[in-house]
């Protein structure tokens, strides 16, 4: 059996899901024996024609975007968003929540013209998305299990279930009990409750489970002393796009 | 309940003092007979059961720990069994029942335990659990119960001490040690440094602070009523799903599985861990088809599994009263005042069919 040919692709993102994948070093240097890397901009230069699975890092956000994920799209067998710009446009979609103009003016200012934006969109928006590996930067447990999984030719598990269930499972002291806000309430676990796990509260970086209650979720906040605006602008952070 | 009832009870039990002082003796001594377990401070406020290096850790006086006892018969995640692709075999992953001591743990606590004995025995005897439950001596402890513990209101007074080998009440010079079994007998025989306490001792009472209207016994009456109550819709409201009420619930025993290769791509493992059924991928069926896709359906569920189904069959309510479905829910729903609405409910519904 010949190895998978796997590409990377980076789109609108700050590149810190590539750099991030870099930083697991030996298990990434294992990995690496089971596949061919044909395509990597931040580890080298070649160019392939088709592949077996290609790795979609950051979000669409300008016409070339749309192009390219289509190209992309059409020579790949299995597509994987990397981390949360790509799976719901991330941090980068706070902006849809502005005026396109003003926002265009605010980063580009006269330059405006020559920088065609569009709203920061999830790669699943324009084409078929076959995994997600979420977080922001992307989660290292999932993305090594879904790469496994995926070389082995096995459907990965994904998890849709809290933060929480991860701090339970670790027995981890509740930053809400310390009086921190947290979403890991209503976060989708997978990152094995890092955060919280080292006395930070979650931000929501891997987004909502799939059956958010969202006003419970203020509720909730609320009954721990944080206000409605807070908890809605926090909640926006990581997924302006599944919230709006 | 009658508390002179529970005196007399309890005093017919062989009594030893341990002195503050002689506790931390009295642990190092447990620690000859086998590995001792106990609460200890985890974070800034929270208790967790640990195995004990130094007695000076043990803490004897806390509400509750974040994780139950089932931790170590049924463990957060358990590696059930290796595999080789490569020649096409697999290995069980061995159990060893060490002989294991818990000290200063809560009657609704050893009550979970013996919830648990149910459920892993009945049918298909679940074999990792039963190894671990072999050789395990339980110390109690009497505490004082807070706004989130429902064990009194739920038939298990403080003074149960059904399962246990020593129970620990405190008295002013340090604790009185009930002996309750030969275990306990032997444990306080082999210390040997305590002194035998021939008075009546009057143990005081330790008013419960949550309260259900109706005696439990009645419990499993309200819930063959209330099956299409109003009140599963409003705490899904502010519900969330986290499934924090089913991990760390005492009784809650379902886990799932999943098998995680190496990176070498050719060994691998079979690991299990703790699930429940208010996530989502729980009641998930082929085809993504969810057959308990509401929070008000799972939280239905989840209570019935509690007071009524379980109970049906075993006779017992499979809710100990730990309260910590109340303590770690994140949107504060709480237990007592769910049961307690919907016995208003059966009320409501009674007094409607009176006056027709
Ligand atoms: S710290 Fe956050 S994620 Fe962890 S249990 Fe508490 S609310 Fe949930
Ligand atoms: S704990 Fe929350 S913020 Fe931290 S990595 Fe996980 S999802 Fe992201
Ligand atoms: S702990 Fe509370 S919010 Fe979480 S699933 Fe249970 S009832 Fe819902
Ligand atoms: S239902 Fe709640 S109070 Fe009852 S045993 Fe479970 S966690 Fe404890
Ligand atoms: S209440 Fe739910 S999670 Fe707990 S044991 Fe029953 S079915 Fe399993």
């Amino acid at each position: 059996m010949s190895k998978p040919k796997v590409a990377f692709f980076d789109f609108t993102s700050c590149e810190g899901c590539q750099l991030n994948k870099l930083n697991f070093e030996n298990d990434f240097l294992d990995m690496l024996e089971h596949v061919d890397i044909v395509e990597f901009r931040e580890a080298m230069d070649d160019k392939a024609d088709e592949y077996d699975i290609a790795f979609i890092e950051g979000s669409i956000s300008t016409p070339t975007c749309i192009e390219r994920i289509h190209d992309i799209r059409r020579r790949a067998k299995v597509l994987v968003a990397l981390g949360q710009c790509a799976c719901s446009g991330g941090v980068n979609a706070m902006k849809n929540l502005h005026q396109p103009d003003w926002v265009r003016e605010e980063v580009y200012g006269n330059e405006k013209y020559r920088f065609p934006s569009i709203p920061a969109q999830p790669v699943s928006a324009v084409v078929k998305v076959d995994y997600e590996v979420r977080g922001c930067p992307m989660s290292a447990p999932e993305y090594l299990h879904i790469f496994k999984s995926l070389v082995m030719g096995r459907k990965p598990e994904i998890f849709d279930h809290a933060v929480c269930v991860e701090c339970k499972l670790k027995e981890n002291e509740c930053v809400l009990d310390k009086g921190m806000f947290c979403l890991g309430p209503v976060t989708r676990a997978g990152c094995e409750a890092i955060c919280p796990g080292n006395g930070q509260y979650c931000t929501g970086c891997r987004g909502p489970i799939s059956n958010l209650n969202l006003e419970g979720a203020v509720e909730m906040l609320r009954e721990h002393g944080f206000s409605e605006t807070e908890a809605r602008k926090r909640l926006h952070l990581f997924s302006a796009n599944e919230l709006v | 309940m009658n508390y002179l009832d529970t005196i007399t009870r309890m005093n017919l039990h062989e009594k030893y003092l341990l002195t503050s002082k002689q506790i931390p003796d009295f642990i190092s001594f447990l620690k000859t007979q086998g590995a001792v377990y106990a609460a200890q401070k985890k974070g800034e406020q929270s208790y967790s059961y640990q195995y004990v290096e130094d007695p000076a850790n043990v803490v004897l006086d806390y509400p509750r720990t974040i994780q139950p006892l089932k931790k170590f018969f049924l463990p957060p995640r358990e590696e059930l069994l290796s595999f080789d692709y490569q020649n096409n075999s697999y290995q069980k992953t061995d159990v060893v029942a060490e002989k294991r001591i818990f000290f200063g743990i809560h009657s609704y606590e050893m009550q979970g335990v013996l919830r648990l004995d149910y459920s892993f025995k009945k049918g298909n005897p679940e074999g990792n659990y039963l190894n671990r439950r072999e050789n395990c001596i339980f110390i109690g402890v009497s505490y004082e119960p807070d706004e989130f513990h429902l064990a009194n209101a739920l038939g298990i007074e403080v003074e149960n001490t059904e399962g246990l080998s020593i129970y620990l009440e405190p008295v002013r010079e340090g604790y009185i040690a009930f002996v309750i079994d030969e275990a306990g007998q032997n444990l306080i025989q082999g210390f040997g440094k305590t002194a035998k306490v021939t008075e009546t001792i009057h143990i005081k009472e330790k008013p419960a602070k949550a309260k259900i209207r109706y005696h439990y016994n009645r419990l499993p009456k309200v819930f063959e009523h209330v099956y299409t109550s109003q009140v599963w819709g409003q705490i899904a409201k502010k519900c969330l799903g986290c499934g924090t009420c089913n991990l760390l619930c005492s009784t809650c025993y379902c886990f799932d599985v999943r098998d995680e290769v190496s990176l070498d791509l050719q060994s691998g493992t079979r690991e299990r861990f703790w699930d429940g059924c208010m996530l989502n991928r729980f009641a998930e069926v082929a085809g993504n088809e969810n057959f308990r896709d509401e929070l008000s359906s799972r939280t239905r569920h989840r209570l019935h599994r509690k007071f009524k189904y379980l109970t049906e069959e075993s006779g017992a309510l499979h809710c100990v009263g730990c309260g910590r479905c109340s303590k770690y829910c994140p949107a504060k729903i709480n237990l007592g005042t769910t049961i307690n609405a919907l016995i208003d409910d059966f009320t409501e519904q009674q007094k409607l069919k009176e006056a027709y």
